[in-house]
């Protein structure tokens, strides 16, 4: 490859880059995530995170960050708390990686000042090369293992890019081997070589010479016959001691091109004659600065979020909960805001928040992923850049919101996520988004229409009489008479329900209560209760199921109602209300 | 006596004082408690779909069934959902079928056998209260205590089975063992509000400052919980309010002061 | 035997309405182990009242000023009534020790007398009854003397209404005014709710504020008259306030059930029964109910009320049924005829269905179908098919039990606590005396 073309479309890469990287920061102070976040300018979100880190850097806390760079983002110990595989894996996709990058592809400007004698085709370069590469290979393996090993039975969050940049990487891997290979075991290559530092190309002054690289350098010689007359093998060593040795030796430590080479002999002529050297060494090259102008757009951008996000955490002020067994960082909302743009890219896909999340088990009886931190994660995200919201895509908003809602913050994600991501601060300002964007809560897009509203949209559906035996199964006590056919309108219920007492303002006030929503099931005139304040404001504290002379099991059939409007109203609501 | 301990979902994260004072005083009792990989027992999914909850809870007793351990938990919404699922499951055959096979779907199965249980009655009845009052080296006399039993411990009495509903003692006579008095006040058996925190956040607080309020005017000094819930409200209303507070204590701190366990492995 | 395993007792009681609450006390003060099941559900719709006996007979609808000559004479004239069969002396008994375990509870009633009082109800009726709670007793009082009095209602607050009780009575007592007042921290709100009210007057401030609410409009009232709202817990602690702001005495008037009096009842006699370590089962009713004459112990299947939530079996020495009547189903009744419902002992009843009733629905001397109910013997034994008891130790108190029409006679409490006491002392005498755990 000419160098101006190389210099060229490196620059070219570098710049892209550049401008890559530049655009995805500046999505971090643009992005925004949480009714908190709207409330701060772009300028005030800039400026705090400069006052931010200036204030680190002046106190006490800069002290953590070296210590949190080697256990948090060298030696990834988080990753190792949850998953070693995976660990071990992605060690050795960094190590292999860094190494090969420093050693094979900077060599210029790295190897050659460290090794003065530094040749490609030597010993132990041959060798490392192979195992870095390998490194990446099997580290890789390790993670896409350890990945489908930990599937919960759902869905896992993932990005086609994701699985365009492993392609990308694995293709360079391969075509670097390939290239290695082949030039192994090129006939041509060798004949240039024998003409620049030998002088000639004929093969029969050359035969020596070529009985030796057939044999020991896995060159492919067309003509050349086996076995291979060791005197000729001798005679070959002394020239290439004079003229080949300086620079090269016996590729057999490249453990794995040797072989591939191996394997490529019967077609090295053909490979030869098509110029595999060329166009294999530019996809080589060119898939490497794809990789590198899109990295700020793949999953490789992690090289830059995830230590950022680890330092933040480190440099963070804590929150102080006795007892706790995971950092809690606090920090102003200007900064939080950023940082929870910066944890929508940061967030690479690794699903181990996923594995432990308290609310699996529903979200595989309900068969909804939504509930699921990663894929709280993608929805987040989709909320933010606004194509949640799209028509035609109201299923899946739907999904995230009933996840984003049977959340029980119970924190588990955050303590294990590998890359430190406050996703329990990202859960709840989600939550406030979806709210704003017309998803809230159950109990709140309930309640934002009366329930006379609500009977009159049920009105216009199928079904008259709420209760059908289709009901049964989800709410048997609702749905049998017997239950409330009893009740004598008491007011037992009413008078010892905390809910009522405590609604006695009528602006904030129950609707219905419970002793009348007895008396509406009675007369079969269900549907007035599924939107009513009281069946949603009810505490569940069950005084009244307790209490009642009849025993009634009224809290247990508010709940009923609960789980059958959202059923029910939910298949007649209208999205997009803004609350 | 040994158990598998039951967390939930807010003590780790919320208060994890909580458990490590359950795990100082069950650990100094004698009591040991087991780790099992349990999740949320469903409470939040009770009012979304009956059957997906009593899948989560069944999942968490099908854990404990298979180590052969009963199920302890220090919250009582837990302990209540967790025995609801139990009562749903005793009555609806069909309900049992559909969760049964969820369950034999993930490798697990759930047949009954394994008891859920609160700390306090555990305190109270398998301890005993006189073997903790005896166990008591730092009384803490003078202390008027106001007992938050939480709804879900309590009501309804023929699922929780914990103490006479309208008339339970249990909790103040635990409190009596570590020396303390128990204070008695009209409200005590009234929910805190936390349930409705989200749905209605005004009749929340007003349900519980009217129980804070009614403490203190009751002569208390500090509130002591027996649920994460609970406890996390009352500290969150009285956070940066002007109006006159109350401590708050869970009963494992008590407790734990008492036995003259060291503060910090009370999360205090 | 018994009180070595849990689950066995010297007495199981069945009910917890005024009868099967009054068993359960009787039988903790006489050192005997007791399991009761049931809710207390009857007792909201108490109101607070105990009544001894105010009317016999019940056709003639005359009143008595004394409960004991009335109990004299209905024990001349209807021997088989189950009052009849109660001795004077132990009555007394029963109810000195019935309301002094409530006062206990910080449940107070007046002393009680040799007479019955009257007092106002919530609709300007005047009810005769015997025992009286204090927070009621300055009610008696007036209604005698009729002085300038004031009667205050809530707006908001139904079923209670001063205007109709100065209406009905007004003719007869010019003094008496009526005023309705906001209830502080409710103005606006269109329904309120007695035990809210009751409850929220337990804190100071809503005290204070609604005694200086009525203080301007005292005048020259020499008692004033609130509906029975007047705390819950705190019962006494209100009324006191409530006299010492206003500086008369207040007397509460009782209002219509389900009211706050009765829940004061339901949660005294909880707190008691809890006290004296009566074992209780809410929301739980009897399934079945097996005797082994052998071993001497009766065999309960328990379970939940309306849903099996943890079957449960319980043993007793000796059983009380204090199930009640056809609202407390401890009687049921179709179209062929009235049955005890958990075992399907014979019922005293008439003798086909026509005669149930009387043509006149209002007919004062009752209905037949009031007077079914079970026979006992002279140990309170409720008797099988043969005429014998059905069991040595099975016994019935209170409304289950025939010859009796409490709510025409004003005697329910009466029947309840007398019955309990006199089946009690069976009990404990047919246990030995004392009871082992």
């Amino acid at each position: 490859m000419s160098p101006m073309i190389f210099q060229t479309a490196l620059y070219a890469s570098l710049v892209l880059c550049a401008l890559g990287l530049a655009w995805r920061v500046s999505a971090w102070f643009r992005v925004r995530v949480g009714p908190d976040a709207r409330a701060v300018t772009l300028s005030r979100r800039v400026a705090a995170v400069f006052q931010g880190i200036a204030a680190t850097l002046a106190s006490r806390r800069v002290f953590q960050i070296p210590g949190a760079f080697v256990l948090d983002v060298l030696l990834q110990r988080r990753l190792f708390a949850n998953e070693k595989l995976r660990w071990f894996g992605h060690l050795l996709v960094v190590v292999g990686f860094t190494l090969l990058l420093l050693m094979h592809a900077l060599w210029a400007s790295v190897t050659v000042k460290l090794f003065q004698g530094y040749q490609p085709t030597l010993d132990p370069y041959l060798f490392l090369r192979n195992l870095f590469g390998t490194m990446i290979l099997v580290g890789v393996a390790l993670l896409l293992y350890g990945r489908w090993r930990r599937r919960t039975g759902l869905p896992q969050a993932r990005r086609r890019i994701d699985a365009a940049f492993v392609a990308l990487l694995a293709f360079v891997l391969v075509t670097g081997f390939l290239l290695e290979a082949h030039k192994i075991a090129s006939p041509r290559a060798f004949y240039r070589m024998a003409e620049q530092f030998i002088g000639t190309t004929d093969a029969e002054k050359l035969m020596p010479l070529r009985a030796l690289w057939a044999s020991e350098f896995g060159v492919a010689f067309a003509d050349l016959k086996t076995p291979i007359a060791p005197h000729l093998v001798q005679q070959g060593r002394e020239l290439h001691r004079d003229a080949c040795a300086f620079c090269h030796t016996p590729p057999a430590s490249a453990f794995v091109s040797y072989p591939v080479a191996q394997i490529l002999a019967p077609v090295s002529g053909l490979l030869d004659q098509v110029r595999a050297d060329i166009w294999l060494l530019y996809l080589h090259v060119f898939a490497c600065f794809l990789g590198l102008a899109s990295l700020p757009f793949t999953l490789f951008f992690h090289v830059v979020t995830a230590p950022i996000s680890l330092l933040v955490n480190a440099a963070a002020p804590q929150r102080e909960l006795p007892g706790q067994t995971f950092p809690t960082p606090t920090l102003s909302s200007a900064v939080r805001a950023s940082r929870r743009a910066l944890a929508l890219d940061a967030c690479v896909r690794c699903g181990i928040c996923d594995m432990r999340c308290s609310v699996a088990p529903l979200a595989r009886y309900l068969g909804n992923p939504g509930l699921l931190p990663a894929h709280m994660l993608q929805a987040t995200a989709a909320l933010a850049d606004g194509s949640l919201l799209r028509p035609g895509r109201e299923a899946g908003a739907l999904r995230a919101a009933e996840g984003a809602f049977l959340c029980t913050d119970c924190g588990r994600c955050t303590s294990r996520c590998p890359v430190g991501l406050d996703l329990a601060d990202l859960w709840e300002a989600a939550r406030g988004d979806l709210a704003a964007a017309g998803l809230p809560a159950p109990a709140q897009w309930v309640q934002a229409r009366a329930a006379l509203a609500w009977a009159e949209s049920l009105e216009a559906g199928p079904g008259q009489y709420i209760f059908s035996a289709a009901d049964a199964w989800s709410a048997p006590l609702s749905a049998d008479r017997r239950t409330f056919s009893r009740c004598v309108q008491c007011q037992t219920c009413t008078n010892v329900c905390p809910v009522v007492a405590h609604s006695i303002d009528s602006e904030h006030g129950v609707d219905l209560t419970p002793q009348k929503v007895m008396n509406l099931l009675r007369l079969g005139l269900g549907d007035l209760t599924l939107g009513s304040r009281m069946v949603w404001d009810c505490a569940s504290c069950y005084q009244c199921q307790e209490h009642c002379p009849e025993g009634i099991r009224v809290a247990d059939i508010m709940l009923e109602l609960r789980a059958l409007a959202v059923h029910r109203l939910g298949a007649v609501r209208s999205l997009g209300e803004r609350s | 006596m040994k158990y598998a301990l039951f967390l939930g979902c807010k003590i780790p994260s919320r208060l994890p004082a909580y458990a490590a004072s359950t795990r100082a005083v069950l650990g100094h009792l004698g009591v040991t408690l087991v780790d099992l990989e349990f999740d949320c027992c469903g409470y939040p999914a009770r009012d979304v779909s009956r059957d997906a909850f009593v899948f989560a809870a069944a999942r968490n007793l099908a854990l404990a069934e298979r180590a052969g351990l009963d199920l302890l938990t220090p919250c009582t919404c837990c302990f209540g959902t967790l025995r609801h699922a139990l009562r749903f499951l005793g009555e609806d055959a069909q309900l049992r079928a559909r969760v049964t096979q969820a369950l034999a779907a993930e490798g697990l199965a759930w047949s009954g056998t394994s008891a859920v249980e609160h700390l306090l009655p555990l305190l109270a009845r398998k301890v005993g209260v006189d073997a903790l009052a005896a166990a008591v080296r730092a009384p803490r006399t003078g202390l008027r205590v106001a007992a938050q039993y939480g709804c879900h411990a309590l009501r309804p009495s023929n699922v929780a089975r914990f103490d006479n509903p309208l008339a339970p003692t249990i909790f103040e006579s635990l409190i009596r063992a570590t020396g303390a008095t128990p204070v008695d006040w009209p409200r005590r058996l009234d929910c805190c509000g936390d349930p409705l925190h989200q749905a209605n956040a005004p009749l929340s607080g007003r349900m519980t400052r009217a129980k804070i309020a009614d403490a203190l005017e009751s002569g208390a000094e500090t509130i002591c919980t027996a649920c994460p819930h609970c406890h996390l409200r009352f500290d969150a209303v009285q956070a940066g309010s002007p109006e006159p507070s109350i401590r708050t204590l869970l009963y494992t701190q008590l407790l734990g002061l008492a036995l003259g366990l060291p503060s910090k492995s009370l999360g205090l | 035997m018994t009180g070595a395993r849990r689950d066995s007792f010297d007495v199981a009681v069945i009910g917890a309405g005024m009868a099967g609450m009054a068993a359960a006390l009787f039988a903790a003060e006489r050192g005997l182990s007791c399991i009761q099941i049931g809710n207390g559900g009857s007792l909201l719709f108490a109101s607070g009242l105990l009544d001894l006996l105010g009317v016999h007979p019940v056709a003639e609808r005359r009143l008595w000023q004394s409960p004991y000559a009335a109990l004299a004479a209905l024990a001349r004239e209807q021997p088989l009534h189950p009052l009849a069969r109660v001795d004077a002396h132990s009555i007394r008994a029963a109810f000195e020790s019935f309301v002094t375990a409530l006062a206990a509870a910080g449940l107070a009633y007046a002393p009680l007398g040799e007479r019955n009082r009257k007092l106002l109800t919530s609709i300007g009726t005047i009810k005769t009854t015997f025992g009286v709670p204090l927070s009621m007793v300055a009610g008696t009082g007036v209604l005698d003397a009729r002085p300038p009095c004031l009667l205050v209602d809530f707006r908001g607050l139904r079923e209670f209404s001063a205007a109709q009780i100065a209406a009905t009575l007004g003719r007869s007592w010019p003094g008496l005014r009526h005023q309705r007042i906001e209830f502080p921290g409710c103005e606006g709100a269109p329904e309120l709710y007695a035990a809210h009210l009751a409850r929220a007057l337990e804190t100071r401030e809503t005290r204070a504020r609604t005694v200086a609410l009525v203080q301007p409009l005292l005048g020259d009232a020499q008692a004033v008259g609130f509906p029975a709202v007047l705390g819950l817990a705190r019962a006494r602690e209100v009324h006191a306030a409530f006299e010492a702001g206003l500086g008369v005495p207040v007397f509460e008037i009782p209002t219509m059930p389900t009211s706050v009096p009765g829940l004061r009842l339901l949660s005294a006699l909880e707190a008691m029964l809890s006290a004296r370590g009566v074992r209780r089962r809410h929301q739980a009713s009897v399934r079945a109910l097996a005797f082994d004459a052998h071993a001497g112990t009766a065999t309960l299947e328990l379970e939940g009320i309306s849903g099996g939530a943890g079957g449960e079996r319980v043993f007793a020495r000796a059983v009380v049924l204090a199930t009640g009547r056809f609202t407390g189903r401890g009687l049921t009744a179709d179209r062929g005829g009235v049955r005890e419902s958990i075992l399907g002992l014979p019922v005293h009843q008439p003798g086909s269905r026509e005669a149930w009733h009387q043509r006149d629905f209002l007919d004062p001397s009752g209905h037949a179908i009031n007077r079914a109910g079970l026979e006992i013997d002279d140990a309170w034994r409720p008797l099988g098919a043969s005429g014998k008891p059905a069991w040595p130790r099975l016994y019935a108190v209170g409304s289950i039990l025939a010859h009796q029409d409490w709510m025409r006679s004003k005697c329910g409490s009466g029947l309840a606590i007398a019955t309990a006491w006199a089946a009690m002392d069976q009990v404990a005498l047919a246990l030995g005396g004392t009871g082992a755990g």
